[in-house]
């Protein structure tokens, strides 16, 4: 029942620079009977960039397998994430998208009684082999959390943190850094004037934006969003979904969301999960308007999770 | 009927209420009252001293039970500097140590180490003392002391430490003890406060590329700095406090010396070994005029740490 976006698209192309055929659906006639069920707001809500004309594969999961001890948290993943586009992972709660986000930088290795099998594959480098470099690993791969975790430390500071420490710079380039990433990560204008206060004393969705400023600030390719507007007010949440559009035209961005509104508004491909398997993987569009599993029918018009 | 039983009640309640509230007061007023009873005693008794020598018993190294002449000035430096040498090797011990057991530890030596650690505080001081006299002064003396004498006796500044024979007992034996001794209470206070730092922040550390050393240095430090102070200061009251192991290594001589390697000795120690022989009332209220002191430092100690905390406090609060 799951439908193996990488297995349709097989034989897989060799990483970068070969574009790879937008997803079509496989399965037309069933889905023109289920569309009617669909509010139809989120269905033109779903962005247009399928249009778009380069499709960069910059990531490639291959039947990847995931443990919690003995419980087997993924089972076989496989999915292709593109350069430059939002990639959503929706699903009811312990379905395994927030495990499998967390498999792409390796994070779950702190943790002892966690692992994975299978192949991740960035760039055509599969992360997964035990002589990956870590540090340089999570530099590539900036990961923002659920809940603002701003560092006990300067709003400054908190941006430079990670520049410091991958690269030496004068304290002119610093600056300009620091300030981009805070341009970027549109909280410039708020903080300017206090960037020696602590990261503390800021509001929520500021600290969240100040996570994203302190994400991109080293550059990353990947961007992986771990339901980073869950914790904060709708205000908030329209900037944080605002900031996603904007820093898609640069990174290939994964976003974990509770939230099918959000999914259907800010991610160009969906994952649909349940129970550590992906049961469907297409644009946003055709998942939001004619999924072609029931389950996936089911569970974004409500009727479970 | 069932009114006046209900009220009957509710007057028993009120009346158990009144006496649970009277008897928890009861003890609070114990604790202040035993703290000022021994201010009160420690005060009257050091009093006669006090008058007697004037402000110079605090500067005075002179102790010389048989002129009736005391000065606590080496007691104090005593006991400062050998709380000094413990904290210094101490307390980075008692940090790496909390570091590895939360950081790097496999969690299947984790708890056989923590509770290791754990034991040492157990052990009771007077082992310490013995341990201290008949293990580690002799290898001190043979060993270690040559070896630095050798090392860094001749540089100019800090040779001064290192100066005179290698005795084994003085005020870098008596400072090894201590930090010894209060390693396990950092180690255990420090150790609880890195658990405190939240796992997203960690992980969001880790999350842009940091090592283990660089998350430790920039955010589990920085978060526990409040906590790691009080571990500190909690065993700095210990090392000025303890008595019996110092009292056993630190070779109990009235004198101040640069050298590290000389004998010394320090408030609580010259206490345990002279109140038996303290014939005159002015030598016995010398001793308890250095008892009053030793409070004091204590206590300044204490005022000092939660000074520090407050102003932390304020300083990430803004």
């Amino acid at each position: 029942m799951t439908m193996d976006y990488s297995d349709a698209t097989a034989p897989t192309p060799p990483p970068k620079s070969v574009p790879v055929k937008p997803v079509s659906d496989p399965m037309p006639p069933r889905q023109a009977k289920t569309l009617p069920n669909l509010t139809p707001q989120i269905a033109t809500a779903a962005p247009a960039t399928t249009a778009a004309a380069k499709l960069v594969v910059k990531c490639e999961v291959r039947d990847l397998r995931f443990y919690y001890k003995q419980f087997e948290a993924l089972k076989g993943i496989n999915l292709t994430l593109h350069d430059k586009r939002v990639t959503a992972f929706i699903g009811p709660s312990g379905c395994g998208k927030s495990t499998l986000l967390r498999v792409l930088n390796r994070i779950y290795e702190l943790y002892p009684d966690q692992r994975a099998k299978g192949e991740v594959l960035v760039d055509g480098r599969n992360i997964l082999d035990p002589g990956q470099d870590l540090n340089l690993l999570r530099a590539k791969i900036g990961m923002v959390f659920q809940k603002p975790t701003p560092f006990p430390m300067s709003i400054y500071d908190n941006v430079a943190f990670g520049i410091r420490l991958y690269e030496t710079l004068r304290s002119r380039e610093l600056d300009e850094r620091v300030e981009e990433a805070l341009q970027r990560a549109a909280l410039w204008n708020e903080v300017k004037d206090k960037l020696r206060q602590s990261g503390l004393s800021l509001s929520g969705g500021q600290q969240q934006r100040l996570c994203i400023a302190r994400a991109i600030a080293v550059k990353p390719e990947i961007l992986l969003l771990d339901e980073p507007a869950s914790a904060l007010d709708p205000i908030s949440t329209q900037r944080i979904e605002e900031l996603i559009a904007e820093l898609k035209s640069d990174y290939c961005i994964v976003i974990v969301t509770h939230n099918m509104q959000q999914a259907a508004r800010s991610s160009d491909y969906t994952a649909f999960m349940y129970l550590g398997s992906l049961i469907e993987f297409d644009e946003t569009e055709a998942i939001f308007t004619h999924p072609s599993q029931k389950q996936t029918e089911d569970y974004i018009t409500g009727r479970f999770g | 009927m069932a009114i006046a039983t209900v009220s009957a009640q509710l007057g028993r309640q009120r009346v158990f209420d009144v006496l649970f509230r009277g008897a928890t007061r009861a003890f609070a007023g114990l604790v202040l009252l035993l703290l000022g009873g021994v201010m009160v005693a420690l005060g009257v008794g050091a009093w006669p001293a006090f008058s007697h020598f004037g402000p110079a018993f605090l500067t005075s190294t002179a102790w010389n039970p048989v002129n009736d002449q005391y000065g606590a000035l080496p007691a104090i430096f005593g006991t400062l500097m050998t709380s000094l040498i413990a904290m210094l090797i101490g307390v980075p011990l008692a940090v790496g140590v909390a570091v590895f057991l939360t950081e790097l530890c496999p969690p299947l030596f984790r708890r056989p180490i923590g509770t290791m650690i754990e034991l040492l505080a157990a052990v009771p001081s007077i082992i310490y003392g013995i341990w201290g006299l008949f293990v580690l002064a002799p290898f001190l003396q043979l060993t270690v002391q040559p070896f630095l004498i050798d090392l860094l006796g001749d540089i100019p500044v800090i040779g001064v430490l290192f100066e005179g024979p290698p005795l084994g007992l003085g005020m870098l034996t008596a400072g090894f003890i201590l930090a010894m001794m209060v390693l396990p209470f950092i180690t255990a206070v420090v150790r609880d406060v890195f658990l405190t730092v939240p796992s997203v922040l960690r992980e969001s550390a880790y999350g842009i590329g940091a090592t283990t050393s660089e998350v430790v240095r920039s955010i589990v430090v920085p978060y526990t700095r409040t906590g790691i102070i009080g571990g500190v200061m909690l065993g700095l009251g210990r090392a000025l406090g303890e008595t019996m192991a110092v009292t056993f290594v630190i070779g109990n001589a009235h004198e101040i010396h640069a050298s590290l390697f000389a004998p010394g000795t320090t408030i609580s120690a010259t206490l345990a070994n002279e109140f038996t022989e303290a014939v005159t009332p002015l030598y016995v209220s010398s001793l308890f005029a250095l008892g009053f002191i030793l409070f004091v430092i204590t206590f300044l100690v204490l005022a000092a740490a939660k000074l520090m905390l407050l102003q932390l406090e304020r300083r990430a609060g803004t």
